[in-house]
């Protein structure tokens, strides 16, 4: 009996065309997409019918948590040829020097911000401390930051003295004099949204005009009360045409 | 990874070139960009959110002939109002309302009864209108009719989007029609949701006047006389 012979068959796939296809797939998300911003709350915005899509460059995200907490994210000019002087890190840059200036007139205290912390706030995508401990919470690493700002309500954590209150730019008024002798209260929101405002890129100072400039983001569910607070603020500094982050309405809604 | 095979003919001509077929083994190459495309998948927003703009007036003192403007029987008042649940999400979102100035009885210091209505945001089933958003389209017919014949128009592309958006534009704030003058109220206890929904449903009615306000003492006092906020608010802690 001739004993059957099996054929060996190669088992090799030509993978060449798979590998076309998921280069092209890798080239359609790297192009088309950009990432998703390190928030430190979570929120689920509202739904509207509004279809004009929230700018990338040249607006200011007030990020309003549940609790009445605000962050605030700068983004400057997209344009490459003004990455330098009006780009997202530069403004930052400028924001953080003027508000510390501007702290230390009208208080008399230095926030003792130094170059590296310049260097450190404009890699940071949105910020959310006291002015006075801006420095302490940028000696912190990283990690340690977004344990900080991530905290929850029955996991307190405290690094020197930055306390769980710290969280969110503070609306504690400020009082002061101006030339004139008259008493003037503000407060350090109302300090970042001025600064960004006068800020050297007039592109941003144009887009917080037409109320382009200004992106509220709060949760579905967050009081009235705690963000109309925001809202006040931003009345009192004359910024009173400003859009609201919305998702877009699903037939469901 | 990469193997070169000879032709593994049987006879071969001498002098013949041989015939070298390469192999290069791909799988590797798509193991690692698969695992890229999904790394970028999942880092990345493709849909990006939208936005609503708002303008409010600035805090400044208005004179106060400057506010009354508006004829009473044009004004709309919406109270919003929102009850959560004991883990503090939102349950229901509720609008009082009523129109022009308010009617009430008073029992002393106390509303008894007021010509406060109450409805809720929901939208449309098909092409029937409900809630809020019926009463409203109701009162801003004039300009609705209006701007539904421009857009009929447009649909049999007799205009262009342009055209119909300048016409609709154009309707939305001519003053010879009866148009409302709508003013949001949120109670402090309002949800951001519901204080957009009634944004929205100031654009979906295209209704060109309207302003967020906060609620005087009396709008308070109706409130309190209503059945149905007491009802909602019966477990609320004092």
């Amino acid at each position: 009996m001739g004993k059957v012979k099996i054929k060996r068959k190669s088992t090799l796939i030509d993978m060449t065309a798979m590998s076309d296809v998921t280069v092209l797939l890798l080239t359609f998300f790297m192009l088309t997409s950009t990432f998703l911003q390190k928030e430190p709350v979570t929120v689920i915005t509202p739904s509207s019918v509004s279809e004009i899509k929230v700018p990338t460059s040249n607006v200011v995200n007030v990020l309003v948590s549940p609790q009445g907490q605000v962050f605030l994210s700068i983004n400057g000019d997209s344009d490459p040829d003004n990455a330098e002087k009006w780009g997202t890190e530069a403004m930052r840059g400028e924001a953080l020097r003027t508000v510390a200036a501007d702290y230390k007139a009208k208080t008399g205290r230095d926030p003792g911000i130094t170059n590296v912390d310049i260097l450190k706030f404009q890699k940071n995508a949105s910020f959310g401390v006291p002015i006075e401990k801006m420095h302490e919470f940028l000696s912190l690493d990283q990690t340690k930051q977004d344990a900080f700002l991530g905290q929850t309500a029955n996991k307190p954590v405290v690094f020197g003295s930055l306390k769980p209150s710290d969280i969110g730019v503070p609306f504690k008024d400020i009082v002061y004099k101006d030339e004139a002798g008259n008493q003037i209260v503000t407060n350090q929101f109302q300090m970042w949204m001025r600064a960004i405002y006068n800020s050297d890129n007039p592109n941003m100072g144009e887009a917080i005009k037409k109320g382009e400039g200004i992106a509220v983001k709060s949760d579905r569910g967050t009081k009235y009360e705690t963000i109309q607070h925001v809202l006040d603020n931003l009345q009192t500094i004359r910024m009173n045409k400003f859009s609201v982050m919305t998702a877009l309405k699903t037939e469901a809604d | 990874m990469a193997q070169i095979e000879q032709s593994s003919g049987g006879k071969k001509k001498k002098g013949a070139q041989k015939k070298m077929a390469i192999h290069v083994d791909f799988t590797p190459m798509v193991d690692m960009n698969m695992l890229l495309i999904t790394f970028f998948m999942l880092c990345t927003t493709m849909i990006k959110s939208q936005t609503l703009s708002i303008s409010l007036p600035t805090n400044e003192k208005v004179e106060q002939k400057d506010l009354q403007k508006a004829k009473e029987s044009e004004a709309v008042t919406l109270i919003l109002d929102t009850t959560y649940d004991d883990k503090g999400a939102v349950k229901d979102n509720v609008i009082y309302y009523y129109f022009g100035q308010p009617l009430y009885e008073k029992n002393g210091d106390k509303i008894t009864s007021s010509s406060m209505l109450v409805s809720k945001f929901e939208g449309n089933t098909g092409k029937e209108l409900n809630g809020i958003r019926k009463i409203l389209h109701n009162r801003n017919k004039d300009v609705l009719d209006q701007v539904e014949a421009e857009k009929e128009k447009w649909r049999n592309k007799q205009i262009t989007e342009e055209q119909f958006q300048e016409a609709a534009k154009k309707i939305r704030n001519n003053s010879e029609l009866t148009r409302p003058v709508v003013i949001i109220k949120p109670l402090a206890d309002a949800s951001w949701e519901s204080v957009i929904a009634a944004l929205d449903e100031m654009q979906i009615n295209q209704i060109s006047r309207y302003q967020i306000g906060i609620p005087s003492p009396e709008d308070i006092g109706m409130l309190e006389a209503m059945p149905e906020y007491q009802k909602a608010h019966a477990g609320d802690k004092k």
